[in-house]
């Protein structure tokens, strides 16, 4: 390719590439400033690999369906009963509040203005709560969104949704799944998903 | 108005997305590191986000991908406040593109990696400690008011004219944020949790007992 091929003005903008690009030019401007550490993302993202993530908010749920005591305790003070099994709070979830789905009520969260999400438990959010169609519709048709996650609830099940705008951050402890009387701690936090986390999932034994 | 304040209840938007990833391409995790060092040494906040997000032609807030919609409100707040500026992000954007391989700078300040991660632990506690005479109690009745549209608000559009019942009252006032204009929540205030019934917002659905619960800050409320 020779020099004029790939002149300033023949580079679309609207490509991955281009993205790509312009967040590296981006961080290499913010090392040249010195406004950053060079391992500064690479932390960014394994914080959230290791210390925020649904790993947390499984383990959460776990401790609540199995012990009575815990889970009273973590719908009166969500961050003091994280606190009892070693789990940090911080960004996005200085004000955690869980809620409990039961056979007669199915909670659902969302963010209509933004995409609040509570990291400590959760980790950072995936793309369907950041849909701006998904925020849309899950407070005004909850039960067709649920049913385009393959989520259908029984008759008569209430819904309740909690949409986020000052600084609380949400989660769910969904319902315990028939067949999984004692089951460890560690076997049950494997049957939850994030999605289970936030009521746009149910919580099944295969 | 603004559409991205009137989000929740549009319709004819067609199905949902379900991708469960948080990142679907590298350059935003990359994208998103820049972002919590921007947040946790105070170049912004999350407010300054969302006045960019409120403030993009709604046709394109539909159009573009999360993060993509993150980098031009990241670049444009940079340079509006000359951290960096548009020829230079120009310059070396299309350096990497001719050159998709060449390696970063080896600079930087490595003190600000353990003070971004300090801050991601502490978080940034929107509670205050002032005197707090909320004007509303547990069980009453209270209505959403419905101001002009500002430059950014907390005000849910489908809650506006609405009326609900006081939950709860919470026990400290919150200050959201007082870096940028917003329609008068920048002071400290209670908050309540408000429960609608889903039937009063959308009188048009099929009738259940489904309900939607909102923190309001005090100044969007009126006794009903």
């Amino acid at each position: 390719m020779s020099d004029k091929d790939h002149g300033h003005h023949h580079h679309l903008r609207e490509t991955e590439s281009y993205y790509a690009a312009r967040t590296k030019a981006l961080e290499s401007l913010f090392r040249e400033k010195n406004l950053i550490g060079q391992d500064t993302v690479d932390r960014v993202i394994n914080f959230f690999d290791t210390e925020m993530g649904p790993f947390n908010g499984a383990k959460v749920v776990a401790r609540a369906w199995t012990d009575p005591a815990f889970k009273t305790r973590l719908l009166a003070d969500c961050n003091a009963a994280i606190a009892e099994l070693g789990i940090r709070d911080g960004i996005e979830g200085e004000n955690l509040k869980a809620v409990e789905s039961t056979a007669s009520v199915h909670h659902i969260v969302t963010c209509t203005l933004c995409s609040c999400w509570p990291w400590p438990l959760l980790g950072l959010p995936p793309y369907w709560f950041k849909d701006p169609a998904f925020r849309a519709r899950i407070v005004r048709e909850p039960r067709e969104v649920l049913k385009e996650f393959g989520v259908e609830l029984t008759a008569g099940t209430k819904i309740e949704i909690w949409d986020s705008s000052a600084q609380i951050r949400f989660f769910v402890i969904p319902a315990r799944p028939d067949g999984t009387e004692g089951w460890s701690e560690e076997k049950l936090a494997e049957l939850i998903s994030t999605e289970a986390m936030q009521g746009l999932d149910v919580v099944t034994v295969n | 108005m603004k559409l991205q304040q009137f989000l929740g209840g549009l319709e004819n938007v067609g199905p949902v997305s379900t991708e469960k990833k948080v990142f679907v391409e590298e350059w935003e995790k990359q994208l998103f590191g820049v972002h919590m060092c921007m947040m946790g040494t105070g170049i912004w906040a999350w407010p300054h986000l969302r006045v960019k997000a409120e403030g993009m032609n709604p046709l394109d807030y539909f159009k573009y991908r999360y993060y993509i919609k993150w980098l031009g409100g990241m670049t444009a707040y940079l340079v509006e406040r000359n951290y960096i500026n548009e020829a230079e992000l120009e310059e070396l954007t299309e350096y990497y593109l001719d050159n998709p391989d060449a390696p970063l700078p080896e600079k930087g300040n490595p003190a600000v990696t353990d003070q971004v991660v300090d801050y991601m632990f502490t978080g940034d506690n929107p509670y205050r400690d002032v005197a707090l005479n909320p004007e509303f109690k547990v069980g009453q009745l209270v209505r959403v008011l419905d101001p002009a549209s500002a430059v950014h608000t907390r005000l849910i559009g489908y809650l506006r004219n609405k009326v609900g019942v006081v939950e709860e009252v919470y026990p400290k006032a919150i200050l959201y944020t007082d870096s940028v204009p917003t329609d008068s929540i920048s002071t400290p205030q209670p908050i309540y949790r408000v429960k609608f019934m889903t039937r009063d917002i959308w009188p048009e659905r099929p009738d259940t007992d489904d309900a939607l619960f909102s923190e309001v800050f005090e100044t969007y409320l009126e006794a009903a």
